[in-house]
């Protein structure tokens, strides 16, 4: 099977980014706001419930604002050319994906709560690690 | 002329041999960068993992007075936020607020003598209601804390919760905090507690606690009245010292 072209994958890549970028930053707001984000099903608790959670600060940000700087970088690492951007790219979604998994395992199994944005955000990461892994292992050494 | 031409494609081939070989090896290098780069990656993912632990399970480490009040209140029954046997002829009820720096005082100085005398005789139950008086945080943690007592582990909520509590609406009724809380309780399902914290059911029991306090024409917390056989029904009782709230159990059974 051959990989997709490597503008076809900047090109998803740039576009999951900056969906996560609104994502995140409108969980953010939300949040600011001292609400939770509105839920599309399944009740409105879920969101609450999370966004209320010990969990939904690190180092006292606001996990959706360590999102947000997270899809910038990612955006960024999808509009430039060259290995240096494969590569960073790569470490940089590998790093979202990983805490994505933790985020959602403490949804599952420790806040018992599921806000179907926070799971938007972590498909988002997923469909963002496998573009820029595709990318950095068919693409690093050849010609931007 | 033959033979330069040879030449010529031989060393062209050579070249492109060598220039395959430089980016096969360059393209290696870069994967062992990127390897590295993976390497950085999970442990980035690690050291979040371990501060997002480590300020979420600040938990009973730094809970004040837990084992005491596990002392205090061992092998008495909790259910909801009655202390003591629930067939016990006479009712001490606290009107509280978990925010209040007096309710504090008496969980520490005054209650534990009654208990110690007549809540674990089985001569009285001690039942906490929640007089939320001081703001939305009181009526945040009186929410928690009906929440745990719908677990059996109410007294143990509220009391750890008055030894640790803080400076009223200052803003530390976190959830990290009542998680704390709930979790030095013994609370065992805290998603459970969690649900039933916020639910319309914990909220309503809070108002309607305060609103009883109200009709009573108590004026401010602790305030305390009893129930017994000798009252009609449950009746105020200025008693604020473990001495009088004794005689007023006493006088009520």
């Amino acid at each position: 099977m051959t990989a997709p072209a490597e503008g076809t994958l900047r090109k998803i890549a740039t576009f999951a980014a900056a969906f996560g970028i609104a994502v995140a930053t409108y969980i953010a707001i939300s949040e600011a706001g001292g609400g939770s984000p509105a839920c599309i099903a399944g009740g409105g608790g879920g969101c609450q419930t999370v966004a209320e959670s010990a969990y939904s600060e690190l180092a006292g940000i606001n996990v959706a604002v360590i999102g947000i700087f997270g899809y910038v970088l990612l955006l960024a690492a999808a509009i430039l050319r060259g290995d240096a951007a494969r590569i960073t790219g790569f470490g940089l979604a590998l790093v979202g994906f990983g805490f994505s998994i933790y985020l959602t395992y403490l949804e599952l199994f420790v806040i018992d709560a599921i806000c179907q944005w926070c799971v938007v955000s972590a498909v988002v990461m997923t469909a963002l690690f496998a573009t820029n892994a595709l990318r950095m292992v068919r693409y690093v050494g050849t010609p931007p | 002329m033959s033979g330069k031409k040879e030449r010529e494609k031989r060393r062209e081939e050579r070249l492109q041999r060598e220039s395959e070989a430089e980016s096969g090896e360059r393209r290696q290098r870069l994967l062992k960068l990127a390897a590295g780069a993976a390497f950085v990656a999970i442990a980035v993912v690690a050291v979040l993992i371990v501060i997002s632990q480590s300020e979420t399970d600040g938990g009973d480490g730094n809970l004040e007075g837990v084992a005491q009040v596990e002392d205090e209140l061992s092998g008495i029954t909790q259910r909801g936020l009655v202390l003591g046997d629930p067939g016990a002829r006479v009712t001490l009820v606290e009107f509280g607020d978990l925010q209040c720096p007096v309710c504090k005082a008496a969980a520490e100085e005054t209650l534990p003598d009654v208990i110690d005398s007549k809540v674990r005789s089985g001569e009285a139950k001690l039942d906490f209601r929640n007089f939320a008086i001081l703001g939305p945080e009181s009526e945040v943690a009186a929410a928690a804390a009906v929440a745990a007592g719908e677990q059996g582990r109410g007294w143990s909520f509220v009391e750890i919760f008055y030894r640790n509590q803080g400076f009223e609406g200052s803003g530390y009724v976190t959830d990290s905090f009542l998680t704390s809380i709930a979790r030095a309780a013994e609370v065992p399902d805290i998603a459970k507690w969690n649900r039933d914290r916020r639910s319309a059911k914990a909220k309503r029991a809070v108002s309607q606690e305060t609103t009883e306090a109200e009709n009573l024409g108590l004026g401010g917390t602790p305030s305390y009245a009893v129930q017994g056989p000798s009252t009609a029904g449950l009746e105020p009782t200025p008693a604020v010292d473990a001495g009088d709230l004794e005689a007023a159990i006493e006088a009520a059974g």
